[in-house]
């Protein structure tokens, strides 16, 4: 392991950490063990290699530019191709006597499993969510138990995935103090921080639907407190009123992005850029896509039950538990409010029956 | 040369690509095509890897080669396509959407010569591994394989630079077509570790850029 590529990956979340893509040996496999697929992302590697310790695994890297499974998922960076050639290029079909691999579920809306079937003659099944459910799924003769299936948003999920898309800001915020307000830099350094993670950690139980009315509702409380602070004429520290307001500010930036941080919250700030027209900010597209179209309600994800087949496949694959299936097996859109418009069900449906259509 | 990683910019707009890669490339890339079409013996039939908008194609039939192009970028097989309509390529050049990955479907020592330009640096280890196993497997034996691309440098002093040069570039293709390219370590080296005989590898662009001819094993193997 490399610990500054590990701490780099770690604090700039945004920006792509590749490893080479190719196959490898966890532990002793032969021609039947598994074959788990993953991105090329070097924090996603390293996780699952030591959580892997102990089991004997054949580990297909593929090709996702050095971004998440999830996040590359979205952005077709890591999708069918990746995986089709993975499978034919890395020699693992000479490894193993099966042709089963286990994807990982977050890849669901870029890599469409019945495609690779069809291309390379191998069977894919969708892994569990969290990649520390893996050692748990292999014991468990592979099958996903229900929570297995659903993003979850505990308090370290929260800060993990905060601060390690938030560091690059604060960061900039640092070198802003130090050349503009030196005197406040230490001020910055702790009520920043304490401000962070006061918002990650109580979100959930904030009021408001959006980061941004939650981050507004603690500002809120804050202000009457400066002003308070201003008229009652009371001595404290000189610089409080400082505090207050590097507080406000700070929460206002975590708040703007809180749901595309949140894996249980459609993104806040995606919706917004759609809605100023701005087609894409580096490598993230927004104007135009199906998902700021869902999430702006210019498209609703549509059911025509008569075209399902009962494939399950969008029960299987929405990490939101969105789907249920009824009597007849076939598909209901049960929680439509759960739904993040990540496009997993739209791209498996295997009858076609899921489609983002345009709202009247 | 260091300005081939804007390639990936400018695939995304196919119909100028050729002209803006001929002002990034400052007439280079031209030069180097012109070079490799100049490497392939007369009346070949060619296997071009990532064929693009089919320039060195049409370079290629002009010399009397008969062209089976393939490209993974649909939108750059649609201009290709479009080429063999404007330039009456009909019946010599054949372009494919299609990968690497796909190239286990070509038939056995089908072609006279297999070249490729700008097109290995796109590809991971796996990937050219497999592209050199099977062009050695489809091409004739004894057949020409011209492999032009972005290279490391041997030299410490001119890979530095090499690096500090291209770091920008890279950065600012990344932001605008979210992709990049990777120049190879020892490209000669992998062409020989496939099996085939390498004849010469030129170098320009302080050894940032190389031209490597091969010749694939005289002697049939078995796969």
């Amino acid at each position: 392991m490399n610990p500054f590529k590990y701490i780099w990956g770690m604090l700039f979340r945004l920006f792509p950490c590749p490893v080479p893509v190719g196959l490898h040996a966890i532990g002793n496999p032969d021609q039947d063990s598994p074959v788990l697929v993953t991105c090329n992302f070097y924090i996603t590697v390293r996780r699952l290699v030591r959580r892997l310790r102990g089991y004997d695994i054949w580990l297909l890297v593929a090709e996702s530019k050095g971004v998440n499974v999830w996040c590359a998922a979205g952005g077709d960076e890591f999708n069918t191709h990746s995986v089709v050639s993975s499978i034919k290029t890395s020699g693992i079909e000479e490894k193993v006597a099966h042709r089963r691999i286990i994807l990982p579920v977050l890849g669901a809306p870029g890599i469409k499993a019945a495609e690779i079937k069809k291309q390379t003659g191998w069977a894919a099944k969708w892994g569990p969510v969290r990649l520390d459910d893996i050692p748990q799924y292999l014991d468990n003769k592979q099958h996903r138990s229900e929570p297995m299936k659903r993003v979850t948003n505990t308090w370290f999920e929260r800060l993990d995935l905060s601060f390690g898309c938030l560091f690059p800001f604060f960061l900039i915020g640092a070198i802003g103090f130090m050349i503009f307000g030196r005197h406040l830099l230490v001020d910055y350094l702790i009520v920043g921080s304490m401000a962070y993670l006061f918002f990650y950690l109580t979100y959930p139980w904030l009021p408001g639907k959006t980061g941004l009315v939650k981050a507004l509702f603690i500002d809120a409380i804050l202000f009457l407190l400066l002003i308070g602070y201003m008229v009652s004429g009371v001595q404290g520290p000189l610089s409080i009123r400082a505090d207050l307001i590097i507080a406000m500010v700070m929460l206002l930036v975590n708040g703007t992005e809180l749901g595309g941080l949140a894996s249980n919250l459609p993104s806040d700030l995606d919706p917004f850029l759609a809605r100023l027209d701005v087609k894409n900010i580096g490598n993230v597209a927004f104007a135009g896509t199906v998902r700021t179209e869902l999430l702006n309600g210019i498209r609703t994800l549509t059911l025509n039950r008569d075209r399902c087949i009962g494939c399950r496949s969008c029960e299987e694959v929405c990490p939101q538990g969105v789907w249920d299936i009824d009597g007849d097996k076939r598909a209901v859109l049960a929680h439509i409010e759960a739904c993040t418009a990540c496009r997993a069900c739209i791209v498996q449906c295997k009858g076609g029956a899921i489609t983002p259509e345009l709202a009247p | 040369m260091f300005s081939y990683v804007f390639m990936k910019m400018l695939e995304m707009r196919p119909t100028s690509y050729d002209r803006q890669m001929e002002l990034a490339s400052r007439g280079g890339i031209r030069a180097v095509k012109i070079e490799v079409a100049n490497e392939i013996p007369a009346k070949s039939h060619v296997l071009e890897i990532g064929c693009g908008t089919g320039e060195l194609a049409e370079m290629m039939i002009k010399r009397g080669a008969t062209v089976y192009g393939f490209d993974f970028n649909p939108n750059m097989v649609e201009v290709a396509v479009k080429r063999i309509e404007s330039s009456g390529l009909k019946g010599k050049l054949s372009v494919h959407h299609m990968a690497v990955d796909g190239m286990d479907t070509l038939p056995d020592a089908a072609f006279d010569a297999a070249v490729s330009t700008l097109t290995f640096s796109e590809l991971n280890d796996d990937e050219r591994r497999f592209a050199l196993k099977h062009a050695q497997r489809v091409l004739k034996p004894g057949g020409r394989l011209i492999i032009a691309d972005e290279v490391i440098p041997e030299k410490f002093s001119k890979r530095l630079f090499h690096k500090l040069i291209r770091a920008p570039m890279v950065a600012v293709t990344y932001l605008v077509s979210k992709a990049t390219t990777r120049p190879i370590t020892d490209l000669a080296g992998e062409i020989a570790k496939a099996g085939f005989t390498v004849q010469k590898e030129t170098r320009t662009h302080s050894d940032a850029f190389a031209i490597v001819v091969a010749t694939s094993a005289n002697q049939r193997r078995t796969w």
